[in-house]
């Protein structure tokens, strides 16, 4: 068994969605994600087992690699391809244990910014990391991240910004979600938004990459 | 020289001689990765070959000092070291260009039915077209100096260095209303997204300086030190 775990996280590592998938040409016509995430399940392993033990270390590992910069945008959307692969065939059984995730993530792209590759990647990432994500889009105002997290009162909120301008809305919405609930978590990210800034508007984190904001959920709400 | 209208251009995706390599190149898809070389091609060929891609400029007399630049009753505070690239100005190129909301239309498209890595590839693309489209205005911009015998400055834009990304509000105050179809909102930010604006420097003694890395604050930027840009 753990073989096949070891198997399935270096497909989900290396982007290996399916046998007949070409990517990565070392690994052509071997099984991938999708046949060993089935072949796990036929045996009676239990999905939230798949994921911790399999889908999780792989993509944690495309993370570092990628914040060290040994693997880039493109590699780490061939994980996602081959987590997605996996995670298809997981979801139903998810749909009947919903606790079996590690919390519930709110990502959204802040009012007045339309970018949303950084968020995307970010949003992939904790998702490939054992987190429900929910993701608002871009051009997201405050009200609509407070109304996600009544919904879901446990949910950490991550904001993303491109522009020094929206940075300006990013402390706007971060103080309003405070002043709704001073509990909520929020982190934030962005080319131009650092350290510095997120302690100034009273955010919970700020991380330069994905995988930072990843290692945050894991050190505060798993 | 004279004060000159607004000039406004439109450019075709296929005279901006983008290669399938360049995009390739810079999202660092090397020979292990699937073939999208062909997916590319179509888009570049068919799909995309309607981007309605255009630009435009005015030039206008400037003053300059240490760290700002005046154009008419509005100062542009572009900080130290992009003042010192515009050294020598008498006049200012303000510009604009954009690939149009084709790229953005198609990209959510790509997204929407999953196809991730295509839809990254089309937003290089696009980055690529309004900057390669630029170097064409910015070269219609030197075509028209060098006749007059002046020369121009390297393209600046508000939000490098320490030039405040709020100035686009009174640069594009300098440009017709939805110039080019762009609209910028409260924060700036221009749509169609891949666009960008700026400033030309314009005179008989400036100096054309080529783009550095090394003098760019943003060292997580995606071109840094990439072999096809600067
Ligand atoms: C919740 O927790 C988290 C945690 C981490 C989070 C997170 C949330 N969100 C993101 N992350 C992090 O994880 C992701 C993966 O690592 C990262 O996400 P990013 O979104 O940062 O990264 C993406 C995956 C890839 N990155 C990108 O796609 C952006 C790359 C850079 C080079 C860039 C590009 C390509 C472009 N741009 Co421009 N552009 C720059 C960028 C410089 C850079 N540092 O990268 C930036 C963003 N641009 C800038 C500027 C100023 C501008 N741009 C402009 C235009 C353009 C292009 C059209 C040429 C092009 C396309 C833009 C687009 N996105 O479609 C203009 C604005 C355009 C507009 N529509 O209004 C214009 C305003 C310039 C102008 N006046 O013309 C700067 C903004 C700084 C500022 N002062 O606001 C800039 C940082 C460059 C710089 N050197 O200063 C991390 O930030």
């Amino acid at each position: 068994m753990e073989k096949l775990f070891e198997q399935l996280a270096y497909c989900i590592e290396f982007g290996k969605i399916n046998k007949q998938s070409p990517y990565p040409p070392n690994m052509k016509d071997q099984e991938g994600a999708g046949e060993l995430t089935g072949q796990l399940l036929d045996q009676g392993v239990s999905a939230d087992d798949i994921l911790q033990k399999a889908l999780i270390v792989g993509m944690e590992r495309v993370g570092v690699k990628f914040r060290e910069n040994k693997v880039f945008v493109p590699q780490v959307l061939m994980s996602a391809k081959a987590m997605d692969a996996a995670m298809i065939q997981l979801k139903p059984h998810f749909a009947n244990n919903p606790g079996s995730q590690k919390g519930t993530f709110i990502i959204g792209t802040v009012e007045g910014d339309l970018h949303d590759i950084g968020k995307n990647l970010v949003s992939m990432m904790v998702e490939g990391n054992g987190y429900e994500v929910i993701d608002l889009g871009t051009n997201v105002k405050a009200e609509v991240f407070i109304e996600a997290a009544e919904k879901n009162p446990k949910a950490v909120i991550g904001l993303s910004a491109l522009l020094t301008t929206t940075m300006n809305n990013m402390e706007k919405i971060t103080i309003a979600i405070k002043k709704h609930n001073k509990n909520t978590t929020v982190c934030v990210g962005g080319a131009p938004v650092n350290q510095e800034f997120c302690e100034r508007i009273g955010a919970d984190n700020y991380s330069p990459d994905p995988q930072g904001t990843v290692e945050f959920l894991n050190r505060t709400v798993a | 020289m004279d004060n000159l209208k607004t000039k406004h251009f439109t450019f075709q995706l296929k005279d901006l001689e983008i290669s399938v390599e360049l995009i390739e190149e810079l999202a660092r898809i090397d020979d292990s990765m699937p073939e999208y070389s062909r997916f590319l091609k179509e888009e570049i060929d068919s799909t995309l070959s309607l981007s309605q891609i255009e630009g435009g400029y005015t030039i206008l007399p400037a003053q300059l000092d240490q760290n700002t630049i005046h154009i008419g009753d509005h100062c542009f505070n572009v900080g130290k070291s992009i003042a010192n690239k515009f050294t020598n100005s008498t006049h200012i190129a303000i510009f604009t260009c954009t690939t149009g909301p084709l790229i953005s239309d198609r990209l959510k498209e790509l997204n929407s039915q999953g196809l991730i890595l295509e839809a990254y590839l089309i937003d290089l693309l696009g980055s690529v077209m309004v900057e390669k489209a630029m170097d064409k205005l910015q070269a219609i911009i030197e075509a028209e100096c060098t006749s007059k015998g002046v020369n121009i400055t390297n393209r600046y834009s508000p939000g490098y260095m320490n030039w405040d990304v709020k100035e686009q509000k009174d640069l594009f105050a300098f440009l017709p209303e939805n110039f080019c179809g762009i609209k910028l909102n409260e924060s700036c930010l221009m749509t169609p997204v891949k666009s960008v604006s700026g400033f030309i420097g314009i005179g008989e003694k400036v100096r054309f300086i080529k783009h550095a890395c090394q003098s760019c604050n943003s060292t997580n930027c995606l071109y840094r030190n990439s072999k096809n840009h600067c």
